[in-house]
């Protein structure tokens, strides 16, 4: 029979508290009595946000939410709603909230499930390039609401009280950078957002601009009109041409209809928004070096303090924070910071978006509750691990991060215990990683990357990550020696503790949390000569086993005619040739070909 | 005097407006994905579908571009909405698949359960 309710229970720990389970065997009861149990399904949320509410029942279609359900009032839900189609007017709540939009439309999805939203509220929602689209959601009424209502003090003190904390991956509380800078005496201060987007296989930022680019501008004025700048810089990569075409069309709009230039919305404040375009250098996502950069400067980072909130871009007082952080200012003027400090953790506040990439079943962007553990994000969410493989490790934090195995999947995500646990929360990249990866080798990339983008400026980054990619390239080619570990360490320690910057002071963590945590992979390395992931090349040899029929494919196919053996009879791989490119293993079609 | 918040919400209200000129009541609203991901995946092929269909006469059917909702791995999507039902949420939208859910979906009230998320 066809499904004709879907019912959505908040299942946050507060709910929880507030009988959420007990409301759940009690809506399957009573509608077995009412013999709809296979017309109507339940599905469980992660915290709606709304805990002073819940626990909260939503059904849909309709989207009707309902709010402090409890298990008396579900007969007569269930009767009234569902069998005789009339909501029960005085449980439902109307609530004019910004986030979780989303649920209206992907409620009955279980990737949204877990899910909250709020910096990508809109996105996959609304027509980005439509202003109307965005006005039509409450867009610019919180910049309309701090012209009207609040000093820039009130604002500043807003976002303090919603305890946000810098989205960029370090966690400096937002509230405090925008004190800082507001309490600075100066003719011009600038707002900037930094949209340079480094990580590899990281998209949140191109991903929140290309679906929303009017929350980040409206984000950013409201920044300016706290901290009492004229000015706003994005600083976005060129490698991102639909969200600068995005971004330039945005701010166009918003110019026509008078968010930005002079005098906005009739009051006294005026600001402007350019966008600068960066080449793509990944330290450029650092704070000074993105204002040496927009300076017109070589991209590279300078001792602090002075912190740009006192001496920043041509030496004013600046405001940097990251495209995230900027989108999560509308909601906490509009649903009020003590709103925003009920979502999270004790130590960190609101949601955080990731980019989930890797061996999961679903991948893409998520935005969870700060709290979630990193279990939810890898089975609910992301749906498991593809082709029964089992889990090995996640990374977080890109090549800054650190790679957790899986006792740490219960851990919950805020700044503090990522850190504790030997990674960072970063700007929110996360890697799944299954039973076939070679830790060693997923070191190694890292270190490549962090080694090809070091700016060079400082010793222990630049020559450092050199050495230190020498020897894991040393090892990953069966040439490991005794001490190698010990040397890793301790340059790692050294690069960290001596780097100028941000990129040098994390660049050695993949390393060090893969022989923290996978200490067993490298001794295998350097003393077997063996790569048991069987990802090392230079570490492998490919065999011809007994279920060879003498096809000649693999013969065929060598590139350095290695392979020797008649027309129908066992062949056999000259391992001295053998240049080990795995071409006859994927050729054979009888699993003739052992990788060892 | 007038305050910010007094235009703003003038300007919500003529905005909602323009939207609802643009057809926005229509009895099916139709949401192509079109973000740097979804492009690389084909969805301008697929929008380049239902723009064809509706400069064919198709009607009763507002249509409109969004950003990405995070579901990388089935991109293209798109949404068909309708007052009062579940939405329709369908994913790997190929140009076929576009003209089978124009001819089907829009014209027949047909939801294609096998191509759904």
């Amino acid at each position: 029979m066809k499904e004709k309710f879907k019912l959505t229970l908040c299942d946050g720990p507060s709910c929880i508290h507030n009988q959420s389970k007990e409301i759940r065997a009690a809506l399957e009861a009573e509608l077995s009595q009412h013999g709809l149990a296979d017309q109507v399904s339940i599905h469980l949320s992660g915290c709606l946000g709304m805990c002073k509410q819940g626990p909260i029942l939503i059904v849909n279609p309709g989207f009707t939410m309902y709010g402090k359900v409890e298990v008396a009032d579900i007969p007569n839900i269930v009767k009234s709603h569902l069998v005789e189609g009339s909501p029960v007017a005085e449980k439902v709540i109307r609530e004019d909230h910004l986030y979780n939009r989303f649920f209206r439309i992907f409620g009955d999805v279980d990737f949204f499930g877990k899910q909250m939203r709020i910096t990508l509220r809109n996105c996959g929602i609304i027509d980005p390039e439509n202003i109307d689209d965005y006005l039509s959601v409450r867009g610019y009424e919180a910049l309309a609401k701090v012209l009207t209502d609040m000093k820039p003090e009130d604002v500043v003190a807003e976002v303090k009280k919603a305890g946000l904390r810098g989205r960029g991956g370090a966690g400096f509380p937002t509230g405090l950078k925008w004190e800082f800078t507001a309490n600075q005496e100066s003719d011009e201060k600038y707002v900037i957002c930094n949209a340079d987007e480094g990580d590899p296989g990281a998209f949140m930022d191109r991903s929140a601009i290309e679906g929303d680019p009017h929350t980040v501008l409206e984000g950013i004025i409201i920044g300016g009109y706290a901290i009492g700048a004229s000015k706003g810089i994005v600083y976005i990569r060129a490698e991102y041409p639909l969200a600068i075409e995005r971004l330039e069309k945005a701010i166009a709009a918003a110019k026509e209809h008078g968010f930005l230039g002079d005098n906005i919305l009739g009051s006294d404040f005026s600001f402007d928004i350019e966008i600068r375009l960066g080449a793509g250098a990944f330290v450029c996502g650092e704070e000074t070096a993105l204002i040496h950069s927009i300076e017109g400067s070589r991209g590279m980072p300078r001792p602090r303090p002075p912190y740009p909130s006192v001496s920043g871009l041509f030496g004013k007082p600046t405001l940097i924070n990251n495209v995230e952080s900027w989108a999560n200012i509308p909601v906490i003027v509009l649903d009020g910071g003590d709103w925003f400090s009920t979502i999270g953790t004790e130590t960190s506040k609101g949601t955080k978006v990731f980019a989930l990439a890797g061996m999961v079943h679903n991948t893409g962007l998520v935005e969870v509750p700060m709290g979630t553990t990193l279990r939810e994000i890898v089975y609910d969410i992301g749906g498991g691990i593809p082709n029964d493989k089992a889990f090995k490790a996640i990374q977080t934090g890109g090549p800054s991060g650190g790679c957790l195995p899986a006792e740490y999947l219960d851990t919950e995500i805020d700044y503090e215990s990522l850190a504790k646990a030997g990674s960072i929360m970063g700007s929110g990249g996360m890697i799944v990683i299954d039973e076939d990866a070679c830790m060693v080798g997923l070191a190694k990339f890292f270190i490549e990357f962090t080694q090809d983008e070091s700016c060079g400026k400082c010793t222990p980054c630049r020559e450092g990550t050199k050495r230190m990619l020498e020897i894991l390239t040393r090892i990953t080619e069966g040439k490991g020696k005794e001490g190698d570990i010990e040397k890793l360490e301790r340059l790692g320690h050294m690069i960290k503790n001596a780097s100028l910057c941000g990129l040098g002071q994390s660049a050695p963590n993949p390393v060090l949390s893969t022989i923290k945590n996978f200490r067993e992979e490298y001794e295998e390395h350097i003393r077997d000569k063996k790569c048991s992931a069987g990802q090392c090349s230079a570490l492998l040899s490919y065999v011809v086993n007994d279920n060879c029929v003498g096809c000649g494919a693999c013969k065929r196919i060598c590139p350095v005619n290695a392979v020797e053996g008649t027309r129908k009879e066992k062949h056999v791989i000259d391992q001295d040739k053998c240049i080990r490119c795995g071409q006859c293993y994927d050729v054979c079609k009888f699993d003739a070909i052992t990788k060892a | 005097m007038v305050t910010p918040i007094d235009i703003i919400k003038k300007k919500r209200a003529e905005a909602v407006n323009r939207i609802i000129s643009k057809g926005y009541l229509s009895t099916k609203r139709v949401y192509v994905g079109m973000a740097t991901c979804e492009i690389a995946a084909g969805s301008k092929e697929v929008m380049g579908e239902f723009r064809q269909a509706i400069a064919n006469g198709l009607t009763d059917v507002y249509l409109s571009q969004k950003g990405c909702a995070g579901r990388c791995n089935l991109e293209p999507t798109v949404e068909v909405v309708e007052e009062g039902k579940i939405p329709v949420k369908y994913g790997k939208v190929t140009p076929e698949r576009a003209r089978e859910i124009v001819e089907r979906h829009l014209k027949k009230g047909e939801v294609i359960s096998e191509w759904l998320i």
